[in-house]
């Protein structure tokens, strides 16, 4: 899918709120036309005609209706177009965040979060002008300059055909100036998507840059990288506005064509063609229609970085869309009945790197507690991603049954910012206080809930600052005594715990298994492995179970 | 209102900083505003003048026009018109983008100072979306809110001053009501829009929270099949910032159909008026046409105030925000410490600490000393208090009561350069940058050699891992160094570490999360790099104790209390 393929396909939803924004919109422009040659017959009427003001009353009347009139097309055609993009906004961040969501964890990881907030947040906003503004201004621009050039026509031939001549140049040398335009924008783009990733990674570890006293070089660098995007940026401008000087130039040129024709014609110095009818009503009335056959366009390209900056959004979001999905889709059962997990000849690779690990065949069954050692970068964490249905296996199939939720507990457990509550109810939203405090208390923290003044309504901040490593971590194994799952994967879940703490989590986490669940635990800790009714090892490349 | 300037003005001031800029920006604008106001009347008078002369000729009355010097008139205004605009709009599109990272670059510097203690208080995405949407906004005030408006306004009065030669009381009424106009759709409609600009913000900001929690939550998500229900939450809250927004646009599209309407109708009172001198002949046609032409262009030159003023609500929320930021920088005296001096001695004097924000106290009467090139152990569970003594000893954060001193003066009133200088830790979070390996550990050192780097990467044990990555030093470690296993990215911590070269070492669960092996070969390195220097090690408890040669004190904190049993070396 390509980004105008989307942007199409989105507009379609509105097709006809958009539509009328446009109609809207011709028919104010319609009455601009009205007011302007309105006012060059009164023009006529009183300078060369003679007439005196009251005569012509009904005729300011009516003018002042008309200008009643365009106020009240102006605002529908607004508010139309206003709603049309907040739909399709709404529509495109929902279908972003599905794919996100599809995706998935393994991904993720590998992409920066701030740029990806960026996208479903600021980029879904940039189509705002193009949707609010010039889709329909698009519309707007084959219409009303068509009926102007008529009316034009109308009064004379001749200056309509200066208009026309002048009208067709212009799209081409904008489409010109606009396709490199577009390509620079798209680079804006980038930037301004890695400006930001690069700043939340400073800002998130502002503590190292202060401890290794590298502020002033990280602050430097802040400037650089923006000082990158203002030249950036100015290469684009200086591109973008040309196109609209451009057309500012035919504009003004066709003005002044145009004036100085009439006033010849006026003069009687030109006898060619409709110029000796020509009188003081449709001369004026001709130049005051020039600027307006120009109006349309030249708001299109006010209005065209709108579409280029949604073109840029467009393209950051398409390169999302169009990632094959990591997430197993649905896996297939296991064959024999007792088991929960099997592995079939499954292989695990990521790009860009090494083979993690290759040729596995294991059966894990219901009720099974495992324990997973290696060295660190061995393949645990992956092997763990893999059976927690985050990815699918590069070779090889495996079969696991995901009836019920999985338990995941990280390394690095996320901690969402708000309150303690929110942070449990990630693992059953359903769960009432007393749910959440007995999950509390059997993961050991009850001594940290008694001693919050708010208690679950206290506020936790990002990865769990606020709280110890060790708080974290017992926070994210209440979540595990939350859910309902029957498979739980943990990957290192006591790093952090001290040794007594450790013993209870372990203690507490055998009794969850002989209730029925199964245990696939990635460690270093001999205590668990002891604890363990299976043990398999991560030993270069290969996975082998270790006799117990 | 005062609230109101006080929080804007030091931004304004920082804009207005390039004074020279926005005059010749302002000035600009207002020649290209003029020269399209110009093109057009001219073009009416000579017109009007023409068909005049024409009926004069016609009637065989002698008329004399000089059709060259207006002829001459309307050419150049065409050009300049065309010229001035696009050198306007890049002139100040430059200045605005000079601006973007004069604003970026103060901001990044106040975040530099802050304590460790507002740090925490704060998330990575609330920053992010201060340093680029907050930022733009206030960008934007430039080219929004300050040049149009004057340029305006100053093409308001020469217009009408124009008009006044001929037809005072046209440009009489031309100036007020234009005026008016001008107070209305700036000041009225900023004050008409302000709530709802201002809540879209803070929307935004939830919005991209939100959006943050979904990502780096998706793996808690996807297993707990809780994703339907964080989802929602992001629509309701969608949901109601879209209402803002509607009620935003509707005010918009009220905004500009009054300013048409009114500029409209001042167009028909023109002539009126006018018409009523013309026909008292206290006035020409050319020049009544003249004057009806120029106020028909004038809504040019207010049409785009409107939008950008009723969004004056979303400038003014990233400035309060932006303010937020600005900490009240401690009043004293800065000292360095001495620098040839061997190692430093480390001295606890009834020392607590609370923090801001909390009711129990972290630390209570630390009473200890340790020796200059002394190791201590101090162990003890997670939350009682080892970070916060770290923080202290680091000089992150002053205590409450008593008194730490390091060598004798507080690390608190020690220079912030010096303090990086001599002392080092190694925090229990791992934080690595998006970027290479070697760029993280430059960090530590950016004269660093290449052999160095590979000499640190070997001291942790993973220069053979680096080797066998097709990239080497040039691999990626992602962001927040997630591809690396957490093992993997404590130990480029600790090697990022031991390219410096500090006189006190905390190291805070150095061994956490890599195997025995590895933890036996840290342990030596340590061992190595920390002779003559003083180190203290922070440890949920002693898991072996031959990974921590030559310790002198072995001390326990429990809930806060330090309980200090020195023992021998084991």
């Amino acid at each position: 899918m390509t980004p105008r393929h989307w942007l199409a396909q989105l507009a379609k939803r509105e097709r006809r709120t958009l539509m009328w924004a446009a109609i809207w919109g011709v028919l104010a422009g319609g009455q601009t036309a009205i007011l302007v040659v309105g006012l060059a017959w009164l023009i006529d009427q009183l300078v060369i005609v003679g007439r005196s003001p009251s005569s012509l009353v009904p005729v300011f009347i009516g003018l002042v209706a008309v200008v009643l009139l365009r106020s009240l097309f102006q605002a529908l055609q607004e508010s139309c177009s206003a709603q049309a993009s907040l739909r399709i906004r709404q529509y495109a961040r929902q279908v972003l965040l599905d794919k996100m969501a599809a995706l998935g964890p393994v991904w993720l990881t590998r992409q920066q979060s701030g740029a990806l907030a960026t996208q479903s947040v600021e980029h879904i906003e940039a189509l705002d002008g193009y949707f609010a503004r010039f889709y329909p201004q698009l519309r707007i621009v084959v219409a009303l300059p068509l009926l102007i050039l008529c009316v034009v026509g109308w009064f004379d031939y001749l200056a309509a055909i200066f208009l026309l001549l002048s009208a067709p140049l212009i799209p081409l040398f904008m489409a010109l100036v606009g396709m490199g335009a577009e390509r620079l924008n798209r680079d804006q783009f980038m930037a301004v998507s890695r400006l930001s990733a690069h700043f939340i990674d400073r800002v998130r570890g502002m503590t190292t840059l202060q401890l290794f006293g590298h502020t002033k070089a990280a602050q430097q660098d802040v400037w650089y990288a923006t000082d990158h995007y203002r030249r950036l940026s100015m290469r684009t401008l200086r591109l973008a506005f040309l196109s609209s000087a451009v057309l500012e130039f035919f504009a003004s040129v066709a003005i002044a064509v145009v004036a100085m024709y009439v006033g010849f014609g006026l003069l009687g110095y030109i006898d060619y063609g409709p110029s000796p009818e020509l009188t003081l009503f449709s001369g004026l009335a001709v130049l005051l229609l020039a600027p307006e056959f120009f109006q349309p366009l030249r708001t299109l390209s006010q209005h065209y970085h709108d579409r280029a900056a949604a073109l840029g959004a467009a393209e950051s979001v398409v390169a999302i869309l169009n990632e094959t999905s990591v997430v197993a889709s649905e896996p297939a059962l296991p064959r024999s009945a007792q088991a929960l997990i099997e592995l079939d000849q499954v292989a695990i690779n990521y790009a860009e790197r090494a083979a993690v690990l290759s040729d596995m065949n294991v059966s894990i069954n219901a009720g099974d507690v495992v324990a997973i050692t290696g060295e660190s970068g061995s393949g645990k964490s992956s092997l763990l991603a893999l059976l927690a249905g985050f990815m699918a296996p590069s070779h090889g199939e495996c079969r696991v049954d995901v009836a019920a939720p999985v338990a995941w507990l990280d390394q690095a457990p996320c901690i969402l910012q708000g309150t303690l509550a929110d942070n449990l109810h990630i693992a059953a939203p359903e769960a009432d206080v007393d749910t959440l405090t007995w999950a509390l208390q059997r993961a050991g923290l009850t001594e940290l809930l008694s001693s919050l003044p708010q208690g679950l309504e206290t506020t936790i901040g990002e990865r769990g600052v606020g709280l110890s490593g060790g708080q974290v971590q017992r926070l994210a194994l209440a979540r595990v005594y939350l859910s309902k799952a029957q498979l739980v994967i943990l990957d290192e879940p006591t790093a952090s715990l001290d040794a007594a703490t450790e013993s209870v989590v372990i203690k507490a986490l055998l009794e969850w298994a002989k209730e029925g669940r199964t245990l696939v635990m990635a460690t270093h800790h001999p205590a668990v492995v002891a604890a363990a009714n299976r043990h398999f090892e991560c030993r270069s490349g290969q996975l082998v179970e270790v006799a117990i | 209102m005062k609230q109101f300037y006080r929080d804007l003005a030091p931004w304004l001031k920082l804009l207005l900083r390039r004074r020279q800029q926005f005059l010749v920006g302002t000035l600009l604008v207002w020649v290209t505003l003029l020269a399209g106001l110009s093109l057009l009347g001219l073009s009416g008078w000579f017109i009007v003048a023409c068909a005049l002369a024409g009926v004069a000729l016609a009637a065989g009355l002698p008329s004399s026009l000089d059709v060259y010097v207006p002829g001459g008139g309307i050419r150049f205004f065409a050009l300049l018109r065309t010229v001035a605009r696009y050198v306007e709009r890049l002139y100040n599109h430059n200045t605005v983008l000079t601006l973007l990272a004069d604003l970026r670059h103060r901001v990044f510097g106040d975040l530099t100072r802050l304590d460790d203690a507002s740090l925490k208080r704060r998330r990575a995405s609330e920053w992010l979306s201060r340093l680029t949407s907050d930022i733009d906004n206030l960008d934007n005030l430039y080219l929004r809110l300050l040049i149009p408006p004057v340029a305006a306004l100053l093409t308001i009065l020469g217009v009408s001053a124009f008009i006044a030669i001929w037809l005072p009381v046209v440009g009489a009424v031309v100036a007020v009501v234009l005026t008016l106009l001008w107070a209305v759709v700036t000041f009225g409609y900023g004050w008409l829009g302000f709530a709802n600009s201002y809540q879209q913000v803070s929307d935004q900001e939830e919005l991209r929270r939100l959006v943050l929690d979904q990502v780096q939550a998706s793996a808690e998500l996807l297993s707990y099949q809780t994703q339907g229900w964080h989802r929602q939450k992001v629509e309701q809250h969608e949901a109601l910032a879209f209402n803002n927004q509607r009620r935003l646009a509707v005010k918009a599209a009220m905004g500009n159909a009054f300013l048409s309407g009114v500029t409209g109708c001042l167009l028909i009172a023109t002539l009126w008026i006018g018409s009523m001198a013309l026909s008292a002949e206290q006035v020409v046609g050319p020049i009544l046409v003249m004057a009806v032409i120029a106020v028909l262009g004038i809504n040019e030159v207010l049409v785009l105030l409107p939008a950008a003023f009723l969004k004056l609500g979303l400038s003014y929320g990233a400035a309060q925000r932006l303010n937020a930021l600005k900490v009240n920088q401690p009043v004293f005296d800065v000292v360095e410490l001495p620098e040839n001096t061997e190692g430093l001695s480390l001295q606890f004097d009834q020392v607590s600490y609370t923090y801001p924000e909390s009711v129990a106290p972290a630390l209570i009467n630390l009473q200890a000393t340790l020796p200059s090139q002394a190791r201590a152990v101090i162990t003890g569970v997670s939350g009682s208090g080892k970070s916060t003594l770290a923080g202290l000893v680091m000089g992150r954060i002053a205590p409450t009561q008593g008194a730490i001193r390091v060598a004798g003066i507080s690390p608190w009133h020690i220079s912030p350069e010096s303090r990086a200088d001599h002392f080092a830790l190694l925090t229990q979070q791992t934080d690595l940058f998006d970027g290479t390996l070697e760029e993280n550990l430059r960090i530590a050192k950016p004269s660093a050699t290449e052999e160095e780097l590979w000499q640190a990467l070997s001291s942790v044990a993973l220069s053979h891992w680096v080797q066998q990555q097709p990239k080497q030093l040039s691999t990626h470690v992602g962001e927040k160094g997630q591809q690396l296993s957490g093992g993997q990215a404590r130990r480029v911590a600790l090697a990022r570490l031991m390219l410096r070269d500090p006189k006190v070492v905390l190291l805070d669960e150095p061994f956490a999360g890599v195997d025995a092996e590895t933890a036996r070969h840290l342990a030596m390195s340590l061992d190595q790099w920390l002779s003559g220097r003083t180190a203290i090690f922070l440890l949920h408890q002693i898991d072996d104790v031959s990974l921590l040669p030559n310790v002198d004190c072995q001390w326990h904190l429990d809930g806060g209390r330090l309980i200090t049993d020195t023992t021998a070396d084991s």
